[in-house]
């Protein structure tokens, strides 16, 4: 599998809907990246916000003092939602890349602004690759092994998956299945794109 | 040694556990509400002794840690901002009786605001009080500052503030963490010693206790100049501009000098309250112009004697209102460098977010729920008594009964049933006859709302009062109440039984799932609002939260599907607003979104014109 080394320092930004398990990806990146020694600081959305609506985590690995990451400094964009990836999207940096869960895109004609940007986007149907997997509730895990697999956020395999081990028995199992589908989705799309530029 | 991600609330609660504080006490608000659960969960891992309890109300709260305090233990009390304003009448005075185990205050303060009423700022209540206080901008330093702020409060003997905003709260760190340290309680639990020059003053020996106040702030003053809390950043020379900053907004001004490139002096103010004035002085002799960078209002600012070369919120530099954000930080920094003579590189063109923010986004606005009880009896409420009635509320989840149109106020915790009172009151002079029904969670009840009910009763008033009682506290994450018992050492507290107690004699519960009896017990709970020998009637709608106790949803699943009828008329989605009725974006029909579905059933009632209908019935349909 392509791994890309770790880069020192990323700022990622993570955006779904309540429910859709934002907090429980934010941690599993935070602490897969203690467990390699990384510096972290991440910030979460309690509260009323958490009700329904959009849910908004900025996690930052390398030694920054802040937990917030500015508009337009993001190097990743993970999204669990077409519509609160677009919402996101100032988030990223110039040449930053977006990786979200979506059937068709990212359902807005954003080419023009995305070309001039340099930024770019990675759509996958997580939320099938979940339900083939026995829930929804698997998308930000599904999304996360998409992710590092393609090489957008520098956390090794491993680490991810010694997190997960973790979990009680039942949600360990269908996190670790659900981390190793994103991979694969991942691979598959890797290959695609390989035959077409080969 | 272990390396742990730990939310801000959790450090601050490994420092108050590393610090040997004994008695904790809290009552839950966004964003303080994970600092008690965690000093428990700390205590424990790490062997110790630690009593821990979430109090009615953070008056309670306050004065049952401070009790401990003076019982020679270390003491801490959290609560969010706004439940300091509950616990000001104690912590004003102990400021004079002063403390004797180290006492910690731990109000969270919520620039925004995020989850709150106000954007006020406990730092300027710690100033009026006369109370020290500690301003943190990363979660490491608040832990490393718990330890200090009760050593503070030990050797001067008083209450000493330790003031999070939430983005500090709700940060989250990677910290080292030793749970083998064995550390001594600094002071030895020798019990409640009496002294009635302090911990009963009478006003002559409080005067003396004030003059004696005013010294202990001079000392501590001077004790703050040294602190490593408080420190200058940056090169000696002179600069044309220098930022002084506290809180998480020193975390951002760093990281914002860092990205434009510029080396200006930084004073890192660690404790707002009592300033190290001749630090500030000094700093501010080397600068020409200095930008202070605080939240959520001006309290370093406004204990600058000269700010003739100062620039902050009192002169509009920073916004008098929000959090200051990463980009507004940035912003800000980036004019005054420019204002100062530095050349910077050119701001991107931000027309990608312009671009983004013209998109028809949908809105995603909190709401109640999918099966939430308080939907249901805001629903029956609407529907027996319609738009034109009064709906006073209050401060919880159902703050969002806003959505349906069911909350027409909410002021502070247990206002709920003192506006209807006076809205009852007001109505006898204005000849108002529109029927008020007032709600109030059972936390919130249990809070606030007690004093209200009896001055209600007493007075002769007339309204309905709904308890929605879900079993919990539950927008703060799910804390027990005194109605809900999570230790065995702890009394069942019956909220039928207190408000029996109150004199009300109309008490009716019944559950918010049971569509037309929940709507008839209104209806005789309004009838009692109008009889001779009538007053206040309560009814307690009961349902527990489905996140806390999702048992009797799963008991009784009611699928339901939505008929080939529907005719898109919007009245379920408007009336009920449950987030699983989603209407088709051409306006056609509406479907349920079975991702988001919890089988409820309750929207079956939510249409009419009986399009909604439990699924079964669709599968089998009657002859």
């Amino acid at each position: 599998m392509k791994h890309v080394s770790p880069a020192p320092e990323t700022r990622l930004i993570l955006a779904g809907l309540g429910g859709q398990g934002v907090v429980f990806a934010t941690r599993l990146v935070a602490q897969a990246a203690v467990a390699l020694g990384w510096p972290v600081i991440a910030a979460e959305t309690h509260g009323m916000s958490q009700r329904g609506g959009s849910v908004l985590s900025h996690v930052k690995l390398g030694p920054y003092l802040s937990s917030l990451i500015r508009r337009g400094t993001a190097d990743v964009l993970l999204a669990f939602d077409p519509n609160e990836a677009v919402r996101a999207l100032p988030f990223l940096r110039p040449g930053g890349v977006c990786v979200v869960n979506a059937e068709d895109g990212l359902g807005y004609d954003l080419d023009a602004q995305l070309e001039q940007q340099a930024i770019a986007v990675h759509s996958f149907p997580a939320t099938s690759i979940a339900l083939a997997l026995g829930s929804t509730s698997l998308v930000n895990t599904v999304v996360v092994g998409f992710a590092t697999a393609l090489g957008c956020l520098p956390i090794p395999q491993g680490a991810l998956r010694a997190y997960l081990e973790d979990l009680p028995p039942g949600r360990r199992e269908r996190n670790l299945q659900a981390l190793e589908a994103g991979a694969r989705a991942a691979e598959d799309t890797l290959r695609i794109s390989a035959r077409e530029t080969g | 040694m272990s390396i742990q991600v730990l939310l801000g609330n959790e450090a601050i609660a490994l420092g108050l556990v590393e610090s040997g504080v004994r008695v904790a006490t809290a009552y839950p608000g966004t964003p303080s509400s994970e600092v008690l659960a965690a000093v428990g969960r700390f205590g424990e891992r790490m062997g110790r002794e630690i009593y821990t309890e979430w109090s009615t109300n953070e008056k309670v709260a306050f004065e049952v840690a401070l009790a401990a305090s003076w019982s020679g233990l270390r003491a801490a009390v959290a609560m969010k901002q706004v439940g300091l304003n509950v616990a000001s009448d104690p912590l004003f005075s102990a400021a004079y009786t002063g403390v004797r185990g180290g006492f910690v205050v731990i109000p969270a303060d919520d620039p925004g605001p995020h989850s709150s009423q106000t954007e006020q700022d406990s730092r300027l209540l710690a100033l009026s009080a006369k109370v020290p206080v500690f301003d943190p901008s990363t979660p490491d330093e608040a832990r490393r500052m718990v330890g200090a702020a009760l050593e503070l409060s030990e050797r001067f003997s008083t209450p000493v503030l330790l003031r999070p905003t939430t983005r500090l709260c709700h940060a989250l760190q990677a910290l080292a963490l030793d749970e083998q340290a064995t550390q001594q309680a600094p002071v030895a639990p020798v019990g409640f010693r009496k002294d009635p020059s302090h911990w009963a003053a009478t006003p002559r020996i409080r005067y003396q206790l004030h003059l004696e106040l005013v010294e202990k702030l001079r000392q501590i003053e001077g004790l703050l100049e040294e602190s490593p809390f408080n420190r200058r950043q940056g090169e000696a020379a002179h600069a044309r501009l220098g930022v002084i900053a506290a809180g998480v907004a020193y975390a951002s001004a760093v990281e914002a000098l860092g990205e434009l490139g510029v080396a200006v002096p930084i004073l890192k103010i660690g404790t707002p309250f009592p300033l190290p004035r001749r630090l500030v002085a000094e700093f501010l002799a080397g600068v020409d112009r200095a930008v202070v960078l605080e939240e959520p209002d001006a309290c370093i600012e406004l204990q600058i004697p000269d700010r003739s070369r100062v620039f902050g919120r009192l002169d509009g530099t920073v916004p008098s209102a929000g959090e200051l954000s990463p980009e507004i930080v940035f912003d800000i920094l980036h004019r005054a460098l420019e204002a100062t003579g530095h050349t910077l590189a050119p701001l991107p063109d931000p027309v990608f977010e312009r671009h983004i923010a013209g998109l028809p986004l949908p809105p995603r606005p909190p709401r109640l729920c999918p099966g939430c009880g308080h939907r249901s009896a805001f629903f029956a409420l609407k529907r027996e008594f319609g738009p034109q009635a009064i709906y006073p509320s209050d401060i919880g989840c159902y703050t969002l009964g806003t959505n349906l149109r069911a909350v027409d106020t909410f002021l502070d915790m247990g206002a709920g049933v003192t506006i209807a009172d006076g809205l009852y009151k007001a109505s006898r002079l204005t000849g108002d006859r529109r029927p008020i029904l007032a709600t109030i969670g059972d936390s919130t009840f249990l809070h606030a709302g007690l004093s209200p009910l009896i001055n209600a009763v007493h007075t002769g008033s007339r309204f309905v009062l709904v308890i929605l009682d879900n079993h919990t506290t539950a927008m703060t994450g799910g804390q027990p109440t005194a109605a809900t018992p999570s230790q065995p050492s702890q009394r069942q507290v019956s909220i039928p039984e207190l408000v029996r107690a109150c004199g009300v004699t109309f008490v009716e519960t019944a559950s918010s799932y049971e569509h037309q009896a929940f709507r008839q017990v209104l209806r005789r709970a309004h009838d009692h609002t109008q009889a001779a020998d009538g007053g206040v009637a309560v009814v307690i709608a009961d349902w527990p939260c489905v996140l806390h106790d999702p048992a009797p949803l799963l008991e009784h699943p009611v699928p339901v599907s939505i008929t080939q009828d529907c005719d898109g008329c919007r009245y379920c989605v408007e009336a009920f607003e449950c987030p699983a009725l989603v209407l088709r974006p051409d306006g056609s029909r509406v479907d349920v979104d079975p991702a988001v579905c919890v089988d409820c059933g309750q929207c079956i009632d939510a249409c009419y014109k009986g399009f909604i209908v439990p699924r079964l019935a669709e599968i089998a349909p009657s002859l």
